[in-house]
């Protein structure tokens, strides 16, 4: 639960104050804790593409937002993320379980963690591995970063990091 | 009545509320009938239309309507569950339901079939879903836009056909800073 508290923390210090999330056993230590936030804005949503697209909203009615998704919802947004969120420059920060890495029993997710990160670096979208408790003080800067560049950046929490919290 | 008749006819109706307009020729007729700086045309995402209206509708307290098509809502159907669930009272879903992909060459869409998406709407859990034909648009939208307690699905069934009109003219990046300062809230665009 410390992990997740300081993720969640991180992210609202870096000024995010909307949040979405398609679900994840890793993430549901976070999803909890925003069910009770009423500090910011929380849903779930039932599609990653149809997130990105909320976000956008969210954005243009000037808010900072996050969207909280397995690596798999990369896959379902590919159009979303560069026909949306790429053309118009809205800042948005993907917080991504990095299903398949090392750690991980569900043997099938490995594919998909196998291209996860070429799919982001084709479509130049700057990551912040989260390995070790360490990385997770770079996240608020990261999450500022998004705004600076005004376009989407990715958190990618790996599976060790997450399992024991 | 067409979908370029259907947008010419709401042009009383809208006033200053917030529009996000489905991408290819919703658009670009939309442009063409009456640019505003209140209008955000999209440019990509196809079936994106109302779940951008919907955050927007989340973060401001102005009205909000998404004017989206059924071959749209039928790419992105999962946002008639989210909208049920979660729509503010500003929110309005329009849906231009004129049977066809209009931007692709008029191919038929489901709804000419068996698909009905005021049942999927009410289905999905939507409370306030109307059906109407083009002529009766405009006062079900002026309807949900004066109601401060309810959002609004309406489906209004048009008859296909499109007019010659251009590609939108104006880059994405002046069609979200023009209407992020209709907004208001924005530090830099002051």
């Amino acid at each position: 639960m410390n992990i997740s508290k300081r993720i969640i923390s991180n992210l609202k210090f870096g000024g995010i104050n909307f949040f979405l999330s398609v679900p994840c056993k890793l993430l549901s230590n976070m999803i909890a804790i925003l069910e009770e936030d009423k500090e910011v804005f929380y849903s779930a949503v039932p599609r990653e593409e149809e997130g990105m697209g909320i976000c956008a909203g969210a954005f243009l009615g000037n808010k900072l937002p996050c969207i909280m998704m397995q690596n798999s919802g990369i896959g379902n947004s590919i159009n979303a993320i560069v026909s949306l969120l790429q053309l118009y420059q809205v800042p948005v920060v993907f917080l991504i379980s990095f299903r398949g890495t090392p750690g991980e029993s569900v043997g099938a997710q490995g594919r998909m963690a196998s291209v996860t990160e070429e799919i982001l670096e084709t479509l130049k979208i700057p990551m912040l591995h989260c390995n070790t408790e360490r990385d997770l003080d770079k996240i608020s800067t990261f999450t500022n970063h998004a705004k600076v560049i005004e376009g989407p950046v990715a958190v990618l929490c790996d599976f060790n990091l997450m399992k024991d919290d | 009545m067409n979908r370029f008749e259907l947008l010419n006819l709401l042009q009383n109706t809208i006033q200053d509320e917030l529009v996000i307009c489905n991408i290819g020729l919703p658009s670009q007729e939309l442009y063409k009938i009456n640019d505003r700086p209140n209008y955000f045309y999209m440019l990509g995402s196809m079936g994106l239309a109302s779940s951008i209206g919907l955050g927007l509708s989340l973060s401001v307290d102005k009205n909000v309507i998404s004017i989206d098509g059924d071959g749209s809502v039928l790419m992105n159907m999962n946002t008639l569950a989210t909208i049920a669930n979660r729509a503010p009272a500003n929110y309005t879903l329009l849906i231009v339901d004129n049977g066809s992909y209009g931007s692709t060459g008029d191919q038929k869409t489901f709804t000419n079939e068996r698909t009905s998406l005021k049942d999927v709407a009410i289905g999905a859990g939507c409370q306030n879903v109307i059906e109407c034909d083009g002529s009766e648009t405009p006062s079900n939208l002026k309807k949900a836009l004066g109601d401060k307690n309810n959002s609004y699905v309406i489906i209004s069934k048009i008859n296909t056909g499109n007019v010659a009109v251009k590609p939108i003219p104006i880059n994405p990046i002046t069609i979200r800073d023009r209407f992020r300062k209709i907004i208001g809230k924005v530090d830099y665009l002051k």
